[in-house]
């Protein structure tokens, strides 16, 4: 009864969105691609206006559900929301799809080129379908095998984002926000989202992860991650805390003192704790998990006042927040005589 | 195998009604399937012709594009584009046979009149491979040209010696010489070029442009564009009418197919009021339904051409792009009836 129940919802919220996907496409998309001469993308950009309708209705889902869920179980209380705006707009740039569409015309076409140069000259991708042919015809199993490979890139993509201090100065962005909400997830540098755009798309091409289930693993993802930054007072529990990553887990990851700075645990050498994505195992395998200390203030440790701090501006404003970081990481990578005295950020790689 | 297939379609013949009533392969014979391949879903959808319901759908691999039978019709082939193999068919009931791994890129294939090459056309890592086919599943590797860009159809003259690609992104067709495996010549046809089609003895090769509303007819042997025969809005795909003078093109922003006079080289006709993206098309035996993948709306449609209609819209998986029968129409218009019988089309 109830997989029926869930069969039809599915099939009913996969035809809608299908439906919108060719509305869309055949009443905007394809005629601006025939007017300004763009129709040897015509198939591309058909499949590229899935993700602008699978990620507004996304965000919508993921807007009435989680909403409510922070108005009712809040963790912290906030004087007001003003500081969470600037984070809408990083989810509807992010998930509306226009980091893709940039991507896309970017760096797509350097992709297709490598690739082509690469299987000219024999060098082929790891397709895990060919190592594991069940994966065909068992599209469930597929998808959480590409799934669990996927997260386990992230889990270290993850760690290497806190670790190299050029690439910190950009994730900063991520962590600059003190009040976490349901919106913070895509709050990142662009330069940054553009580079983890390039790294996941590169993987999923090297393990021949189908088109169609890198769309539904970048959704479930995104849809996770948001519960994860959402201000609610939630737990899973101590089993279900160790099987999927919980809003406790990954708040965890942004406190300050805990997640990304150097001296707590093992941080010395960790530059910080809970990098999983999904998944926390990585983070048990690896020892850098931390599920006993209780929520902390969220942000970086150099943004708080005096003496606590330093004061330092990361940005109010969208633009504020993307010239900023820019311009630590280009202080980053000059040379150290030029450094000049508080120009990087305090917590993790830049201690 | 056969018998049973031709005892079915004789049944069908003779009591239509029957045959809709009553699912051939609920009466214990083969089914007539009508084999579509949805490129978005990565599975091929099998609707019994006479019911026109769907009967089957399986996964089959990564974005299978295009397909056809081998020179002895006992094998459908699936091309998976991203999948970087072929799956083998069988062509009357569309069951999987067999696969055959580590063919790259396979965008489009075909092969020549005289069944000694396979040529695959890899979009997406802008080369065309040349494969000597030795029959059965049998292939070997005998040359990668890379060829920018976006090598997408393909078309053969009669005699096996030239095969014409078109090159969508750079605005161009490519002849290539099969017997030495080098390019002639590219010469500039339009915006998008996609099918690519020869007229009765090779006469004229037609070129569909996606980019615009034409169909550019080409004196190839002289490599000069002749004629711009306006068609609809993005014209994509060919399809013979098997009467040796008309051929059909598919408008894929038009929304429509277009009918054309291949010896007046001009348009004689549209068939209106599709639904979104009409791409590749299968045309039955008695020439009379015209089978057609929406590439856009998750639909196949039949086309009465007696009526010129739209008659039915079938459900099937996302972005359908290759169709094909096994009982169907010739293909090819610059092929004699006995190349027919042995090169089947490339959808």
């Amino acid at each position: 009864m109830f997989d029926a129940l869930l069969n039809t919802a599915s099939l009913a919220l996969t035809n809608a969105v299908g439906d919108a996907q060719t509305w869309l496409f055949v009443t905007l998309v394809q005629p601006l691609l025939y007017q300004f001469h763009f129709m040897d993308m015509d198939d591309l950009a058909y499949d590229g206006t899935l993700w602008v309708v699978a990620g507004a209705v996304q965000v919508a889902v993921i807007y009435l559900i989680l909403r409510p869920l922070e108005a009712v179980r809040p963790l912290e209380h906030w004087a007001d929301r003003k500081a969470v705006r600037v984070d809408v707009i990083y989810t509807l740039i992010n998930r509306l799809g226009l980091v893709g569409l940039v991507f896309f015309l970017v760096l797509q076409p350097a992709f297709d080129n490598l690739q082509a140069w690469l299987r000219l000259y024999g060098m082929v991708n790891l397709n895990l379908d060919e190592l594991l042919p069940h994966m065909r015809t068992h599209a469930l199993l597929g998808f959480v095998i590409y799934l669990v490979v996927l997260d386990f890139a992230g889990y270290w993509y993850h760690r290497w984002q806190h670790q190299i201090q050029w690439w910190w100065e950009l994730h900063a962005v991520h962590h600059s926000q003190r009040q976490l909400s349901l919106w913070s997830d895509d709050r990142n540098h662009l330069l940054d989202d553009a580079l983890q755009q390039a790294f996941f798309a590169a993987l999923a091409l090297l393990i021949g992860v189908p088109p169609g289930q890198f769309v539904a693993l970048t959704l479930m993802g995104g849809a996770l991650q948001s519960l994860q930054h959402a201000n609610i007072r939630m737990r899973f529990g101590p089993w279900g805390e160790r099987l999927l990553v919980s809003p406790r887990f990954h708040r965890l990851h942004h406190a300050i003192g805990y997640g990304h700075e150097l001296g707590h645990q093992n941080n010395a050498r960790l530059y910080g704790c809970n990098f999983g994505v999904l998944f926390p195992w990585w983070d048990m395998l690896f020892r850098s998990a931390d599920f006993s200390t209780p929520p902390q203030p969220v942000g970086i440790r150099d943004q708080l006042p005096p003496p606590q701090g330093r004061g330092v501006d990361y940005g109010r404003g969208f633009w504020a927040q993307q010239g900023l970081g820019l311009r630590r990481m280009v202080r980053r990578l000059m040379p150290p005589r030029s450094l000049g005295a508080g120009s990087n950020s305090g917590d993790a790689a830049g201690v | 195998m056969r018998r049973q297939f031709l005892k079915a379609a004789a049944s069908a013949a003779l009591a239509p009604a029957l045959a809709r009533a009553i699912p051939a392969w609920a009466a214990g014979l083969p089914p007539d399937v009508v084999v579509v391949l949805n490129s978005g879903d990565a599975t091929i959808s099998l609707i019994e012709q006479s019911t026109r319901r769907v009967v089957q759908t399986f996964p089959v691999g990564k974005e299978p594009h295009h397909l056809m039978a081998t020179p002895d019709n006992k094998l459908l082939i699936v091309a998976n584009a991203v999948g970087n193999d072929l799956v083998f068919l069988n062509p009357i009931s569309g069951q999987p046979e067999g696969t055959r791994a580590g063919i790259e890129d396979p965008y489009q294939i075909g092969f020549s009149p005289d069944k000694q090459w396979f040529l695959t056309n890899c979009l997406r890592l802008n080369r065309v491979d040349l494969y000597r086919y030795l029959g059965g599943r049998s292939l070997q590797l005998v040359k990668r040209m890379p060829l920018d860009a976006l090598p997408s159809h393909m078309a053969f003259t009669a005699d096996s010696a030239i095969a014409f690609i078109s090159l969508q992104q750079t605005n161009e067709v490519a002849a290539l010489h099969l017997p030495t495996q080098t390019l002639l010549w590219t010469l500039k046809v339009g915006e998008t070029p996609a099918g690519v089609w020869l007229t009765p003895q090779d006469q004229t090769l037609l070129v569909a442009l996606t980019g615009a509303d034409a169909v550019m007819a080409v004196d190839w042997r002289n490599r000069q564009v002749v004629k711009r025969i306006v068609t609809g809005r993005a014209a994509h795909n060919f399809r013979s009418m098997a009467d040796g003078r008309h051929v059909l093109v598919s408008n894929r922003v038009a929304d429509s197919i277009s009918i054309l006079d291949m010896q007046a080289l001009s348009k004689v006709g549209d068939i209106t009021g599709l639904r979104p993206g009409p791409d590749d098309m299968e045309l039955s035996a008695d020439r009379r339904w015209l089978w057609t993948t929406f590439r856009f709306d998750r639909t196949v449609g039949v086309i009465d051409l007696q009526a010129r209609k739209l008659v039915d819209v079938i459900e099937v998986g996302k972005s359908p792009h290759g169709i094909y029968f096994y009982d169907r129409a010739p293909f090819y218009d610059n092929l004699s009836p006995a190349q027919q019988a042995h090169v089947p089309r490339a959808a």
